[in-house]
């Protein structure tokens, strides 16, 4: 496996589409065996690291995140960072102190988030890993909206040592590619205990070969609320499953899928509130020049100024949900739904192989109608997503199918730990199922 | 007038609570790294020692063990503190509803748990052109809190209360003696009904000031018929008094979270297999009522060393406890310095000088001189080997003067020339009655 690229192709590419907000100046010497981009909320040494964010303008990390490091160790070449919605804080890339990437099949489109720009790289780039992470869908989203694989391993699967953090009980990094073969190959090394990170320490070994036979589940409150264009893809793919793959679909309930939303917000939005807190102006990122000040109003100016709409939403929630009167009401709360939702899924994967959904309950949307939606109205969206995510359990996305020129994706879930059996799943899927590339310029 | 303190101890670790930076350092900012820095993307990972460590004060305080133990974020934005959160502990402490007993008094221990210790800050430049600088080698330190609950009633046994515990912890887990100097202590004190919260107190010296101050305030409030409110005040060094807290703070405040990159630990083994070591304060106790000694005696052995108190034990089983004492907290415990060092080649000589002068065998002076001797503060000619120098020296002496022996078979008073001069050789080494056995049996021979 020899990548070759052309960096000026790929930064007219990126002049269209923006899928990187750091990339290679030079045109490395040498051959590598695959190249890769992160994700700008994984440290790297030789770029900026700013989630999206204009607080980090200007930080480079001591230190490369786990993954990049043992991705660089397997040959490959770091091409640069891609764009996000700040700290993750998003379901379309639209949120990003650094411009919005385009999807690379209608640039009138998102790409889908908050990993926007790894989709973006991976569609675009033939034999390009890209690195993304999720914490409540932020891989599977943006695969689906760009015709690209993409990965989200069980939760503690992959050291987050390196990773700005937005939900520490909920973030994951990933793997996006344009089919699953190069996935196949890089999820072990990127996967393993790394004693800096202690919730990577407590995994079964990964086994790429171990499968999962049996019926597939589709719950039917996965199909409601789905635009009709993407439930009918949909079905025309799991018809193919039936017919081709030879796998019997079910249909179940599943009704406690429906409290994952609240429950994620709550989770999500109040580590992030803590998580968040260091980022004041002092130290590394962006400074600010009223020393004079009292510390208190030095904080506020700076985090007033940097921050995005969205990411102050999420603090003010977050921090509200820790409140006094309202942290048994809303964070205990949510961790114990977190319990039963876990529940729901062992009892199903007892009689079930894998469960499986569409990845979003619609295609890529014009950035005209997102201009129209409100913050709840696009937490919605996210309802497939989440309920994989809040459980920690490992999920994959596949294109399944196109409304017209734009991708439809098809998300499957396994038990914890069993990412082989996804992987499995997709190259069959792969073998009679080909996916459309999109067309790029020269 | 009830008093309840938040004892914060460092734990003497080699490194740090959550990374493996060394606890020491020279220079300012000299042992950092991401993680105690807060950098975004690293991760803390639990000393162990630290928490075997905080274990054992939770175990020795009596406390009832927690199973399953997690870690908290407590938020609250200060520029000494990198992520602006502290890990710590809140739900789930190493240990609760524990006790120590000082001096007979019952006190409560409500609870011991372990978290990180901020930065440092110092104001540096002159006055009015101060600037703050942060030294971050303090960040990430191991800290033990111990909480009593408001079973102290002067200032004076809260301080009294920290020294002895102090005392205990320093031999069990050996924290250092600055940091008994450096203590920093959160005190509640009432002297009617509502309490007030003095907050950060550094030092014992400091503590009892600022509790006697408040406990003085507090007394003329209630007399002039005011109430008191509950409130947070601080101490101020300089001027000596307490003052209210600029901010208001109250615990729930602090929106406490589970911190979810470290994940629980179930510390129910760890915490049984630990074996305490008998602490010096248990020691001078049993010491007491084994030996029949003052309690005021055996704590004062044990304080000025457990060395000292092993010393004692041994010498116990060979002479009554009286003369020991005698013996080691006389010309010993005063020049411990001195003795300590040479425990370990001349415990036995030290133990049998204490025997021979209880036994009567020499007296207290010569005693006293062959213990200091020792250490090379008094002159002993090398050839006075027990009692044998005695006969060498009578032996002399009537070679001299046979004259003695001869007046000797008329007169057994004529011994006493003999005795007189040597009891002047032998400058007091040794008692009168071995001088005068000694002189008699070797005339007898000569007779």
């Amino acid at each position: 496996m020899i990548a070759r690229f052309d960096l000026d192709w790929l930064k007219r590419q990126n002049e269209r589409h923006r899928a990187f907000c750091e990339m290679l100046e030079i045109q490395p010497e040498g051959e590598s065996k695959f190249t890769f981009s992160a994700k700008d909320n994984l440290c790297t040494k030789d770029f900026q690291t700013r989630a999206g964010s204009r607080i980090l303008e200007g930080y480079r990390p001591p230190f490369d995140a786990e993954p990049v490091k043992r991705l660089r160790h397997a040959g490959g070449l770091l091409l640069g960072k891609t764009n996000m919605d700040e700290f993750g804080f998003g379901t379309f890339s639209t949120n990003s102190a650094f411009g919005v990437p385009l999807n690379p099949f209608d640039r009138e489109r998102a790409c889908g988030g908050s990993s926007g720009g790894a989709a973006v790289a991976a569609a675009l780039i033939a034999g390009h890993a890209a690195l993304g992470v999720s914490t409540g869908g932020s891989i599977s989203c943006p695969a689906s909206f760009c015709g690209v694989v993409g990965i989200t391993p069980t939760y503690g699967r992959v050291s987050r040592y390196g990773l700005i953090d937005y939900g520490n009980s909920l973030d994951k990094v990933g793997l996006l590619s344009r089919n699953v073969s190069l996935i196949e190959k890089l999820l072990p090394v990127i996967s393993g205990p790394d004693p800096r990170d202690p919730t990577s320490c407590c995994q079964t070994q990964l086994d790429m070969s171990k499968d999962r036979s049996g019926p597939i589940a589709v719950p039917k409150e996965c199909l409601e609320g789905v635009e009709p264009k993407v439930l009918d893809a949909f079905n025309a793919a799991v018809q193919r499953v039936s017919a081709e793959m030879g796998r019997e679909i079910v249909s179940v309930d599943m009704p406690s899928l429906k409290f994952a939303m609240p429950a994620y917000y709550v989770l999500a939005t109040t580590e992030a509130s803590t998580n968040l807190a260091r980022y004041a102006g002092m130290r590394y990122g962006v400074m600010g020049n009223e020393y004079h000040q009292h510390f208190n109003d030095y904080f506020s100016g700076v985090r007033t100024e940097c921050f995005g709409e969205e990411a102050k939403r999420r603090i003010l929630l977050g921090t509200f949900c820790r409140m006094v009167g309202f942290r048994d009401k809303y964070y205990l709360k949510a961790l114990s739904v977190r319990n039963t939702i876990i529940q729901e899924y062992a009892s199903i994967f007892k009689e079930y192989a894998a469960v499986a959904s569409p990845t979003m309950p619609m295609v890529a949307p014009r950035f005209d109608d997102i201009k129209n939606m409100r913050p709840v109205d696009i937490y919605l969206t996210d309802f497939l997503t989440l309920p994989p995510n809040l459980t920690g359990l490992p999920h994959i996305s596949v294109p399944c199918g196109y409304v017209g020129k734009m991708p439809v994706g098809m998300q499957l879930v396994t038990p914890h730990w069993e990412e082989g059996a996804l992987v499995k799943f997709a190259k069959r899927w792969e073998q009679g199922f080909e996916y459309h590339i999109p067309e790029v310029g020269a | 007038m009830k008093i309840g303190l938040e004892i914060h101890l460092q734990l003497p670790t080699k490194s740090k609570l959550f990374c493996s930076c060394p606890t020491t350092a020279d220079q300012p900012n000299s042992s950092v790294c991401p993680t105690c820095l807060g950098f975004p993307g690293s991760r803390p990972s639990l000393n162990r020692k630290a928490l075997e460590y905080g274990l054992m004060v939770a175990r020795f305080l009596d406390c009832h063990m927690n199973q399953k133990i997690w870690f908290s974020r407590k938020t609250y934005f200060y520029p000494d503190l990198p992520k602006h959160f502290q890990i710590t502990q809140y739900e789930s402490p190493l240990g609760v509803d524990g006790h120590y007993d000082l001096n007979g008094k019952r006190i409560g221990i409500w609870r011991v748990h372990i978290e990180e210790d901020p930065g440092r800050i110092r104001r540096v430049g002159r006055s009015g052109e101060e600037v703050s600088l942060i030294d971050y080698n303090r960040s990430g330190i191991p800290l033990v809190e111990i909480v009593t609950a408001p079973d102290m009633s002067s200032p004076a046994e809260a301080r009294e209360f920290i020294n002895q515990l102090t005392t205990e912890l320093r031999y069990l887990v050996g924290i250092s003696v600055q940091d008994e100097q450096s203590i920093r202590v959160d005190c509640n004190i009432s002297v009617g009904e509502e309490r007030v919260e003095v907050k950060n107190v550094s030092g014992l010296r400091n503590m009892e000031k600022a509790l006697s101050y408040e406990a003085t305030r507090q007394a003329k409030m209630l007399e002039a018929g005011k109430k008191i409110v509950r409130e947070t005040r601080r101490y101020d060094e300089e001027r000596k008094v307490t003052l209210p807290a600029r901010e208001k703070e109250f615990e729930e405040d602090y929106g406490y979270i589970g911190e979810p990159d470290l994940g629980e630990y179930e510390i129910g083994a760890m915490a049984a297999a630990i074996k305490l070591p008998e602490t010096p304060f248990m020691r001078a106790e049993r010491l007491a009522k084994q030996c029949s000694i003052p309690e005021a005696t055996a704590k004062q052995l044990v304080l000025t060393s457990m060395n000292l108190a092993d010393l004692f034990e041994e010498t116990c089983s060979k002479v009554p406890p009286e003369k020991a004492v005698q013996w080691l907290l006389g010309p010993i415990n005063s020049n411990w310095s001195k003795f300590e060092p040479i425990l370990g080649e001349k415990k036995g000589e030290i133990i049998d000088v204490i025997k021979a002068d209880s036994d009567g065998r020499i007296n207290d002076n010569e005693a006293k001189m062959r213990l200091l001797a020792m250490v090379g503060m008094a002159e002993v000619s090398t050839s006075d080997e027990g009692g044998r120098d005695i006969e060498v020296l009578v032996n002399q002496f009537l070679d001299k003067h046979p004259e003695v022996v001869k007046d000797y078979r008329t007169n057994p008073k004529a011994a006493n020339s003999v005795i007189g001069h040597l009891m002047k050789e032998t400058k007091g080494r040794h008692s009168s009655k071995e001088i005068v056995e000694c002189v008699n049996r070797e005339i007898e021979k000569r007779v």
